[in-house]
C-alpha cells in the first residue's frame, strides 16, 4: 500500500454497485477542504446526489467516511460517519448521517481508505471485500435473509479473524427506514442498513494490514496522547466522579463515573474488583460502566468488562453475562451495548415487574439486544419504543390493525413485562410484517404517513420526546436550555450532539462551570445551571455555535463526539481546565500540517454549513426559520404550570427562543428572517461553489429571494 | 580438551565457565537455567567467536504478563507499541497481538468454542513470552540476526542483521513475530528497553512487566515450523549428546 500522509490513509475508494467498477480518488485533491468523515459525506450529496433523489433510489449514496485521526493512537478515535440521504425524515427525505463506533473506521484505514463510497445497485446480493488493495463485489445469496452475526462469522471466515465486517440484519434487506448497519457486535449507525438493502449489499469486509504514519515528532505525539489521557472523565466527559471520594473535590451522583473501589466486574472469571486510585490513567477503564449506569446496580453483579471503539480507554459498551437468559430464552448468555442500544428491549415495556432497574428488566434487555443488534432494527434514539407505547397505550394500534394481526400478539404477555414477548414483536417488525411491521418500521414518520396521525400530536406530548421532522430531542433543553433548543433546531434527523451536554453534565459545580465557561466562550453567562435557565444572551449562542461546529470537526475526524470536547477535566491542580485546543494538536501531529484551533474550528464550520447548504437545497426552500428550524410545542409548557426561568423547570419560553434563533443566526452570518447563509458567509467559508449552486436555484437569501420562496 | 562428549567452541565455553565438570559428569549438557544464564552472563557464548552459530541466550530479566479478565480490548498497547517506538499507528505491526483475538479469540472464527466479542467476551492478549534456551525464533535464523538486548535480556532482532526470510516467523510457536513488508525486516517484542510502552497504555492494569519465568511449557503452542540451519543444529548436538553416547549421525530418526 502506498506511504499514508500522516494521520490520513490518503485515498477514497469509490465502488459503483451497478457496474462494478471500483476506483480511487486521492483525499486530500479531492476533500481536503472539509476534513473526512459528515465532511465528505455531505461533499458527496452536494455535488453527485440531485435533490429529490429518494433514499432508496440507486441515485442515492451511502458514504462511510473517517478521519485524520482515527486508527490511531488517540483516545476516542473510532468514529465512522455514514451519510446519505436519509429515510426516517418527515415530510420528505433529506440527508442524514449515522455514525458507528467499533473496529471499522481504523480497519478502513489499515487497508488504505479515509473513505468509501457506494453508488448504484447491485442487481442480485451481495458483499464488497476489501483487503487492502484488492477489492470485490462477493456473492451474498447465502447471507440473505440472515442475521448480521452470522454474516459476520461467515465472512471472517473467508476474511481472518480480525476483519471487521459492516453487515445489515432483515430490516436493512427490508428496506426499513429503522435499520442499522452494524460491526463488531454492537457498534451501529442508524437510519441507512435500508439505504445499503437498497442497494443489494449485505456487507462490507475490511482487512487491512498497513499502517498510518504520525507525522509529527515521536516524543511530542506521546507526551501530547498522555496529556488528552489525563484530561478524560468518565463517559460523556463527566469528570466528577458519581460517588464521593478522597481523591475529589466534588462529586455529583448523575456523573457517569460510576466505578466506585469496591465494586467489580462480578461476571469476569475471577471477579475483577475495582481498587487503587480512580485517577490513575492505567485504570480509566474501570470509571464507566453503562450497564450499571443504565441498568442499575445489579447489573455489576453481571458485568463481564467494558468495550468499545478502537483505542478508546472509556468503553461505554459493557459485556454483560446473564446464564438466566440462555436457561429461559436458549439466547447467547453474553450481550453487550451502551445507552439506548443497552435499553432496547426494556423500552417497549409500560411496565416491568421489579421495576425498571430490576431483574425481568436486565433480562428484557438482554433479550432486545440479542435480536435488535442480529436483525438491524434501529430505535431512532427510542422513539420506536416511546412511540408503541403510546400507541397500544391509547388503543391506537388495537383500532388501526386488522383484527387478527391484534390477536396474533400475545398483549398478556406483553402487559406482564414478559421479556418473551420480544421474540414475537422485534423479528415481526425488522421483517416488517404484518401492518405493525409495515408501519412501525418507517420510524414515527410512518405512523403520520400510513396512518394518518397527527404531528401536532405528537409536537404536544411530552412523553414521547417527539422533537421534530420525525426525530426525537437529543440533549435539548432538559440538558441545556436554550443551546440545547438551538441545536435540536439544526439537524434534518435527532440532533446527535455532545459538545454542549458534555459540559454542563460534566457534573462540577455551577460556580466552577462558569468559571471554565467565561475563560472559552467569553462570559460566565454562557451557561445556565441545569433546570435553573436564563433569559438568552449572545454567549449562549456562540457556546451553540461552537458545539455544532466541534460535533462536525469530531465526525469528519473520526473522534467520537460523545466524549469530546475535552474543555473540562478531573485536574483540580488545573482548575479543572481542559483543553480547547486539543483537537487542532492532535490534527497538526498526526498529519504534519500545522493547523491552529481557529483553522480547525473554521473547517469544522464550513462543514456544518455544507450541511446547511444542502438542506436549503433539497427542501428547495430559504425558508429555514419557518419550515425547518422547528422546535415542538411541549417545549413551552411545564406540566405543573411552571413559569420559565423559574428554578426547576426546563420549560422554554417562545419569544425568548425566537431571541435565541435570531441571536444564533447572527453569530452564524445567516440571514436572520430566513435562517439561510449568506453568500457572504458561504465565501468565508469558501463555500462559494455551494453559493453558485444556491444562485442558480434562487436560494441565497438577498437579492430579492424573500424566505418562504 | 577433556574427556567430554564433544569438542568445540561450547565445551569450550563450558569449561571457561567451570562448568566442564557438569559436561564429564552427565554425558551430555543438561543446562539448569541458572547455570545457562551464568554461562551466558560470563559471555560464554559469545566466546564462540564471529563465525561460531549463536545458539544459547542467557534468560531475560523481565517479560510481559496478562490478565484477559482484565482486557477490554481497546487495542491502546498495541498502538502504543508501534507509535511511540516507530511512529506509525499499525496493529499488524505491533509485538503485542490484541486485534487477532478480539472478535473471535485464539480459535479463530471457525474454531470452538468462541472467545472474544462474538464468544464469551474474553480477550486472550498475544504476547511474546522471550522463551529461554533453545528460542525457537533465534534458532531458526539463519542470519543469526535475533540477539539479547542488553538492557533486558529480551530476545530482539537486530535489523541490520535480518534479510527478511521470515524463518523466524515460521519457527515461533506463539506466532508472535511481526514482519514489516515496507522494510521487509522482521520485528518482535523487545521490551522497550525496560520501559514496555503497552504497560503503560493499557487504561484496565491488563498487563505488567515482571520478573522472567519460563511460560513456554504451560501455553498451548502452535505446531511451529522447526526450522534449524545445519550449523546450529551442529552446535545443538555438541551439547545434547543422544542418549547412550549415540554418536550424532547414527542417531535414529524419529518418527514425523
Ligand atoms: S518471538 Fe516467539 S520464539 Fe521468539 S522469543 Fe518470542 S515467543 Fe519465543
Ligand atoms: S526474517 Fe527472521 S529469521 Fe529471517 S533473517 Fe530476519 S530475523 Fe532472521
Ligand atoms: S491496552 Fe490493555 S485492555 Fe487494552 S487491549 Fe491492550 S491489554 Fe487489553
Amino acid at each position: 500500500m502506498t506511504q499514508s500522509p500522516g494521520g490520513f490513509a490518503g485515498r477514497v475508494l469509490r465502488v459503483d454497485l451497478s457496474s462494478g467498477k471500483v476506483s480511487r480518488e486521492d483525499t486530500a485533491e479531492k476533500y481536503g477542504d472539509v476534513l473526512g468523515g459528515t465532511g465528505i459525506g455531505y461533499r458527496v450529496l452536494f455535488d453527485e446526489v440531485p435533490a429529490g433523489t429518494g433514499p432508496f433510489d440507486p441515485a442515492n449514496k451511502l458514504v462511510f467516511a473517517t478521519g485524520a485521526l482515527a486508527g490511531t493512537g488517540v483516545p476516542c478515535n473510532g468514529r465512522t460517519a455514514v451519510t446519505a440521504v436519509f429515510p426516517t425524515v418527515w415530510p420528505a427525505p433529506l440527508a442524514g448521517s449515522g455514525h458507528m463506533g467499533g473496529q471499522f473506521a481504523a480497519k478502513l484505514k489499515y487497508a488504505g481508505y479515509d473513505a468509501l463510497i457506494l453508488e448504484g445497485r447491485a442487481d442480485k446480493p451481495v458483499w464488497l471485500f476489501i483487503r487492502d488493495g484488492r477489492v470485490e463485489l462477493r456473492d451474498a445469496s447465502r447471507l440473505w435473509g440472515g442475521g448480521i452475526r452470522r454474516a459476520t462469522l461467515e465472512i471472517s471466515q473467508e476474511m481472518g479473524p480480525d476483519c471487521v465486517v459492516a453487515a445489515i440484519g432483515q430490516a436493512g434487506e427490508r428496506l426499513a427506514p429503522l435499520a442499522i448497519v452494524a460491526n463488531s457486535v454492537s457498534h451501529s449507525a442508524g437510519g441507512v442498513g435500508g439505504v445499503m438493502g437498497s442497494k443489494n449489499l449485505k456487507a462490507v469486509g475490511v482487512q487491512g494490514s498497513g499502517s498510518l504514519r504520525i507525522a509529527g515528532p515521536r516524543d511530542e505525539w506521546e507526551r501530547l496522547i498522555k496529556h488528552h489521557l489525563s484530561l478524560l472523565g468518565a463517559n460523556n466527559q463527566h469528570v466528577v466522579p458519581a460517588f464521593p471520594s478522597p481523591e475529589s473535590e466534588y462529586y455529583n451522583p448523575g456523573s457517569r463515573w460510576v466505578g466506585e473501589p469496591g465494586r467489580r466486574w462480578g461476571a469476569a472469571d475471577p471477579p475483577v474488583e475495582i481498587t487503587g486510585s480512580i485517577l490513575d490513567l492505567n485504570r480509566i477503564a474501570y470509571r464507566s460502566n453503562s450497564a450499571a449506569f443504565f441498568l442499575g446496580e445489579q447489573a455489576w453483579r453481571h458485568t463481564v468488562r467494558g468495550n468499545g471503539c478502537t483505542a478508546c480507554p472509556i468503553r461505554c459498551h459493557t459485556v454483560v453475562k446473564m446464564p438466566s437468559v440462555a436457561a429461559k430464552y436458549g439466547i447467547k448468555e453474553v450481550g453487550q451495548n451502551t445507552c439506548v442500544g443497552l435499553v432496547f428491549g426494556r423500552a417497549f415495556f409500560r411496565n416491568m415487574p421489579g421495576g425498571n432497574k430490576g431483574l425481568g428488566s436486565l433480562e428484557a434487555c438482554m433479550v432486545g439486544m440479542h435480536l435488535a443488534d442480529d436483525y438491524g432494527l434501529w430505535c431512532n434514539y427510542g422513539q420506536l419504543q416511546r412511540d408503541f407505547v403510546k400507541l397500544y397505550s391509547d388503543g391506537t394500534l388495537k383500532a388501526r390493525l386488522p383484527a387478527k394481526e391484534y390477536a396474533s400478539y400475545d398483549w398478556d404477555k406483553y402487559d406482564a413485562g414478559d421479556p418473551a414477548f420480544l421474540f414475537d414483536l422485534i423479528p415481526r417488525l425488522s421483517e416488517r410484517q404484518g401492518e405493525l411491521g409495515q408501519v412501525m418500521s418507517q420510524g414515527t414518520a410512518g405512523l403520520f404517513r400510513h396512518w394518518g396521525l397527527k404531528e401536532e400530536d405528537w409536537k404536544r406530548d411530552h412523553s414521547t420526546l417527539y422533537w421534530k421532522m420525525g426525530h426525537p430531542k437529543h440533549h435539548a433543553n432538559e440538558d441545556d436550555g436554550q443551546c440545547g433548543v438551538l441545536i435540536n433546531t439544526q439537524y434534518n434527523r435527532d440532533a446527535q450532539c455532545h459538545s454542549h451536554t458534555n459540559f454542563v453534565r460534566n457534573g462540577l459545580p455551577i460556580e466552577e462551570q462558569k468559571r471554565l465557561a467565561g475563560g472559552i466562550w467569553g462570559s460566565p453567562d454562557s451557561v445556565d445551571a441545569v433546570g435553573d435557565y436564563r433569559p438568552m444572551n449572545v454567549h449562549k449562542a456562540r457556546r451553540a455555535r461552537w458545539s455544532l461546529v466541534r460535533k462536525e470537526l469530531h465526525d469528519s475526524l473520526g473522534l467520537c463526539n460523545w466524549m469530546g470536547p475535552w474543555v473540562a477535566s478531573p485536574l483540580k491542580e488545573q482548575g479543572y481546565r481542559g483543553d480547547d485546543s486539543l483537537e487542532s494538536k492532535l490534527f497538526s501531529l498526526a498529519t504534519g500540517r500545522a493547523t491552529s484551533r481557529e483553522e480547525l474550528d473554521l473547517m469544522g464550520e464550513r462543514i456544518f454549513t455544507l450541511h446547511r447548504a444542502l438542506t436549503i437545497r433539497d427542501m428547495g426552500t430559504l425558508a429555514m426559520r419557518e419550515k425547518h428550524d422547528l422546535t415542538p410545542d411541549w417545549l413551552y409548557e411545564d406540566k405543573h404550570g411552571q413559569q420559565p426561568f423559574t428554578q426547576g423547570t426546563i420549560r422554554m419560553d417562545r419569544a425568548d427562543i425566537a431571541t435565541a434563533l435570531d441571536m444564533f443566526y447572527g453569530v452564524m452570518g445567516w440571514d436572520k428572517a430566513s435562517g439561510a447563509p449568506t453568500r457572504e458567509t458561504y465565501a468565508r467559508l469558501g463555500l462559494d461553489g455551494a453559493a453558485s449552486a444556491l444562485e442558480r436555484l434562487n436560494l441565497l437569501p438577498g437579492d430579492g429571494n424573500e424566505p418562504g420562496k | 580438551m577433556k574427556r567430554f562428549c564433544g569438542t568445540g567452541p561450547i565445551v569450550e565455553a563450558a569449561d571457561r565457565c567451570g562448568l566442564g565438570g557438569e559436561l564429564s559428569r552427565r554425558g551430555f549438557l543438561v543446562f539448569s537455567a541458572g547455570a545457562l544464564a551464568s554461562m551466558a552472563a560470563l559471555g560464554a557464548a559469545r566466546v564462540w567467536g564471529a563465525g561460531a552459530p549463536l545458539v544459547i541466550l542467557e534468560n531475560p530479566q523481565g517479560l510481559l504478563f496478562a490478565d484477559p479478565a482484565r482486557c477490554v480490548g481497546c487495542q491502546r498497547c498495541e498502538l502504543a507499541c508501534t507509535e511511540f517506538n516507530d511512529a506509525v499507528a499499525a496493529p499488524s505491526l505491533s509485538r503485542i497481538k490484541i486485534s487477532r483475538n478480539l472478535n473471535f479469540g485464539p480459535a479463530g472464527p471457525s474454531g470452538a468454542p468462541l472467545l472474544g466479542a462474538y464468544g464469551n467476551g474474553l480477550v486472550v492478549q498475544g504476547l511474546c513470552r522471550q522463551c529461554p534456551h533453545p528460542v525457537p525464533c533465534a534458532t531458526a535464523c539463519p542470519q543469526d540476526a535475533i540477539v539479547e538486548d542488553k538492557a533486558t535480556g529480551a530476545r530482539v532482532v537486530d535489523e541490520a542483521r535480518c534479510v527478511g526470510c521470515r524463518l523466524c516467523q515460521r519457527a515461533c510457536p506463539y506466532a508472535m513475530m511481526v514482519f514489516d513488508e515496507g522494510k521487509g525486516k522482521a520485528s518482535k517484542c523487545f521490551l522497550c528497553q525496560g520501559r514496555p510502552r503497552c504497560v503503560e497504555a493499557c487504561p484496565a492494569q491488563a498487563l505488567r512487566y515482571a520478573p522472567w519465568r519460563d511460560l513456554t511449557r504451560e501455553s498451548p503452542a502452535l505446531a511451529a515450523v522447526s526450522v534449524i540451519p545445519p550449523e546450529k543444529a551442529g552446535a545443538c548436538a555438541e551439547c545434547h549428546v543422544p542418549a547412550r553416547n549415540t554418536p550424532v549421525k547414527e542417531r535414529p530418526r524419529s518418527g514425523s
